[in-house]
């Protein structure tokens, strides 16, 4: 890792935005897409308005399209126009006077010769420092071309300062894709070097849950199988598959979402205390979770995981589509847009608890959030008086709306012995007033100082793959057991998820 | 009627039961405190400025506001108190979000005495921020009890009438008066975001530089104190061990001189002429190196008033160059910016130090 900026710049110390990165150039491949031009580029210059852009910062953008380093510029304004439109010329021109492009097909090495010989012509006008970060924003199926060629062309070497690669996801199809790239990847660059991303990792409130378990005592004691019933995590979403029907339709919800963002923030909830905060450290307690997952097979894929896929509906009052409907989804598409599924972990700590997960798209709102119920009291002194106790959930909403919730009984004021359920409410947005860096600003700026604590490890990857095969491979293979599609639009999914629950006091939450 | 903290509270209870005003009656309400911050205002004009920067600064800081000021005259009650409530939309716009302001207005000698009654309204397990506008007071009961028991003490050097001799005896007296009280003046924080520019000239391959700075040029505006030039002075001065050679002084005077590592270090506060609602801001800074090349590093505003430009010249050829957004920070922003934080800040101790270094000592004894 390079110095930090800190031990350099005296007049740093003190300062409270003190995790400036050292001078570096940002190259990202598949600059003229969407990533891009709505995430990446906003989130460098929520960075820069911060001053936690290096002062000697370039970034040269590389694509096939051919076009000129003006009309690059002239495109990005555009599109940063849209969620900074009060932003001045001067503004843009200060921002941008480093950026560049390069046209290029991914496979061709005359262009990575080309790039090596544009960063170190940057690195000599720009101070950069020979600090370079590579950016894989493009489809999947290039990343090894790209990495190799980088490799070939000597860009992964670090005898000047640092070389990083960011990937970004799908990581994989399946466990042997997943395998043969970081074969692929770690043939070029150490796995120190390489930060594959989740942006999920980047939100305020899934960093918060570590802070919540680890940063508190009142949560450790009861943090266990004696006294959680069972935990539920959901990620709805109410958008149909818009205009990624060709990518969806042959990933589906699992590949699209458990296998990194529900598996990710399961990790963050189930995992030990981790030695230290630290990257490796947090990921060698996030890869025992995922190693914990108790296999399916067949029987259990049966028993513990629904699929489900939309039917036309309506939502906000509007007729929607069902995902056959949809633009460019084969007929007879039995991908699933939904899945829930019942997860164990085979730990000291958790043995029995099971995890319920689940996700889906064309919901009645798009949330995420995890809930810890919590068993009854184990001697219900109440039980003649009080017949509708609700357990006590500790809910953490990841978005929208951020904050924690604690739900518990308290009497209602008179005579009788009556309880209610009661809300102890936290919000980011009221208690901190001010809204989170979004997931990209974090994660950009985490990179450039070489912290990987929110990035995914190779192993942590091919664990998650390893768990979730079975059930991919059964699906893929066999028709649902109810005829597709069976929920319909503006619902919270299939009936038959609540077969997952097994217990009468458990219920799917609304949301 | 008596006033007491029983009355007080029950009558913010009724307010919340009611809603605190005709929109938000029978709304669900939601009552967000993530501080106490008790403010004293000197009379009632300064009374009226300070409570137009506390419901501004309730949407971002949400808390328990208690506004102490005297009455206008003596024919006023001995204590009269208010509540009222703020209610903003959090963040996501589908809640309200509600805090209150409580606002004593008593007679001076009841003010003196009036510290147990105000810690008596602060909420429990919640930092206390105490905010003195002025001047600060001297051997004052109530204001010796509260910055006892505050967390935190904020001054504004900008409304000292002797800032050299207010600084002076701050930086002399507070560690041993208060030595659990952090003490912060809303100055600095005007100044942060320059020490922030100033310092991103210097990253990287300029760090080298800052050991060859020769020269500070530092301009603000003329008819104002040098305060926040002097700030800036001090900072760079506890930041690159420069050690002050000059005569101890009582007023700010034009130029300051240290001892850095490769010799004579002058600092000169320029004052510029400009419009007086901006006169007590910095307008540009300079910073000059004399090592082989050399170097010129500047922040200054630009034409585009909301803007700044930060750049550096090596060898009289242009090095770096960037423009920020740098909107102007109004009271409440200045005061949300400090209160982010609620940790000590070294480089303010750091540099309040430097200033009792330079600035001619204080009488304790006197008024």
């Amino acid at each position: 890792m390079s110095a930090p900026i800190l031990l350099e710049n005296p007049l740093r110390q003190g300062l409270f935005s003190d995790r400036v990165p050292q001078p570096c150039s940002l190259v990202i491949y598949g600059a003229s897409g969407d990533l891009t031009h709505r995430k990446l580029v906003p989130a460098l210059f929520d960075l820069y308005e911060k001053h936690l852009l290096p002062s000697s910062f370039c970034l040269i953008g590389i694509s096939r399209s051919k076009m000129s380093d003006a009309e690059f510029k002239a495109k990005l304004k555009d599109s940063l126009k849209k969620s900074e439109p009060q932003l001045s010329d001067s503004l843009w021109e200060s921002f941008s006077q480093n950026f560049h492009y390069l046209a290029g097909s991914y496979d061709d090495r005359s262009a990575y010769e080309a790039l090596a010989r544009r960063l170190d012509q940057v690195d000599r006008e720009n101070g950069t420092a020979g600090n370079r970060i590579f950016y894989l924003s493009t489809p999947p199926n290039v990343f090894g071309d790209i990495v190799e060629n980088l490799g070939l062309a000597g860009l992964n070497r670090e005898d000047k300062g640092f070389s990083r690669v960011v990937i970004e996801k799908p990581f994989g199809h399946d466990l042997e894709s997943a395998k043969a790239l970081n074969v692929k990847v770690k043939e070029t660059f150490k796995e120190r070097q390489i930060y594959r991303i989740d942006h999920y990792l980047g939100k305020e409130t899934v960093q918060s849950l570590l802070v919540m378990r680890f940063a508190n005592s009142i949560f450790e004691p009861i943090w266990d199988r004696r006294y959680v019933d069972h935990v539920q995590i959901t990620a709805s979403e109410d958008l149909g598959v818009g205009t990624r029907a060709g990518y969806y339709d042959s990933s589906g919800v699992l590949r699209d979402m458990f296998q990194n963002h529900l598996f990710q923030v399961m990790c963050l909830i189930a995992m030990e205390p981790p030695v230290a905060f630290e990257a490796n450290a947090i990921r060698d307690e996030k890869l025992k979770i995922l190693k914990a997952i108790r296999p399916f097979n067949e029987d259990t894929v049966y028993q513990w995981a629904i699929r489900g896929q939309y039917g036309p509906g309506f939502l906000a009052g509007e007729k929607v589509p069902g995902y056959l409907q949809e633009e460019g989804v084969p007929p007879g598409s039995f991908a699933p847009t939904y899945a829930a599924l019942k997860i164990f972990l085979d730990t000291w700590r958790w043995h029995g608890v099971p995890f319920l997960l689940r996700s889906g798209k064309r919901m009645p709102k798009r949330t995420t959030e995890v809930a810890i119920q919590f068993k009854e009291p184990p001697n219900l002194l109440f039980k003649n008086n009080l017949v509708n106790l609700a357990p006590n959930l500790l809910v953490v909403r990841i978005q929208p709306d951020e904050g924690i919730t604690l739900k518990f009984e308290t009497k209602v004021p008179g005579m009788s012995m009556e309880a209610r359920t009661v809300n102890m409410d936290f919000r980011y947005g009221t208690a901190f007033a001010e809204g989170s860096s979004e997931a990209y600003e974090r994660l950009l700026l985490d990179c450039m100082l070489g912290d990987a604590t929110l990035f995914i490890r190779g192993d942590e990857v091919e664990a998650a793959w390893e768990a979730l095969m079975p059930v991919i491979s059964l699906w893929e293979t066999t028709p649902p057991e109810h005829k597709f599609p069976n929920y319909e639009a503006g619902t919270w999914g299939p009936p038959d998820a609540d077969n997952l629950l097994e217990k009468p006091w458990r219920k799917w939450r609304r949301l | 009627m008596t006033v007491s903290a029983q009355q007080i509270e029950k009558d913010l209870t009724d307010l919340w039961r009611e809603g605190p005003d005709d929109k938000t009656k029978g709304l669900g309400l939601q009552r967000v405190y993530t501080t106490n911050l008790v403010a004293f205002a000197p009379d009632h004009v300064e009374g009226y400025r300070v409570e137009q920067i506390l419901n501004d600064l309730a949407e971002k800081h949400p808390g328990r506001y208690i506004l102490i000021r005297p009455a206008a005259d003596s024919t006023e009650p001995p204590l009269r108190h208010y509540v009222m409530g703020h209610c903003f939309f959090g963040a996501g716009k589908e809640k309200r979000v509600c805090c209150d302001i409580i606002k004593l207005v008593a007679q001076k000698e009841v003010i003196e005495n009036l510290y147990g009654f105000t810690f008596s309204l602060l909420l429990p397990d919640l930092p206390v921020e105490f905010w003195w506008p002025g001047d600060l007071p001297y051997e004052n009961p109530f204001f010796e009890r509260m910055a006892t028991q505050s967390n935190r003490v904020w001054v504004d050097s900008t409304k000292f009438k002797d800032p050299v001799r207010s600084l002076a005896r701050l930086s002399t007296f507070w560690d041993s008066r208060f030595p659990h009280t952090l003490l912060m003046d809303l100055n600095w924080i005007r100044v942060q975001r320059w020490r922030s520019l100033i310092a991103e000239l210097f990253d990287g391959q300029w760090s080298g530089y800052l050991r060859d700075v020769r020269k500070v040029s530092i301009a603000y505006g003329e008819g104002s104190p040098a305060t926040r030039g002097f700030f800036l002075a001090c900072w760079l001065a506890s930041r690159l061990g420069w050690k002050y050679q000059g005569e101890r002084i009582t007023t700010f005077p034009p130029q300051l001189d240290f001892e850095g590592p490769k010799g004579k270090v002058e600092v000169v506060l320029q004052p510029v002429p400009v419009q007086d609602a901006k006169r007590d801001r910095i307008f540009a800074v300079g910073l000059v190196t004399d090592g082989d090349p050399s170097g010129v590093f500047t922040v200054v505003r630009d034409q585009d008033p909301h803007c700044v430009i930060a750049q550096s010249e090596i060898d009289k050829k242009p090095a770096f160059s960037r423009t920020v957004s740098f909107e102007h920070f109004h009271s409440n922003e200045v005061l949300n910016s400090g209160l982010k934080n609620l940790r000590p800040d070294p480089g303010w101790d750091k540099t309040l130090k430097m200033a009792g270094t330079i600035l001619a000592k204080p009488d304790l004894t006197k008024a």
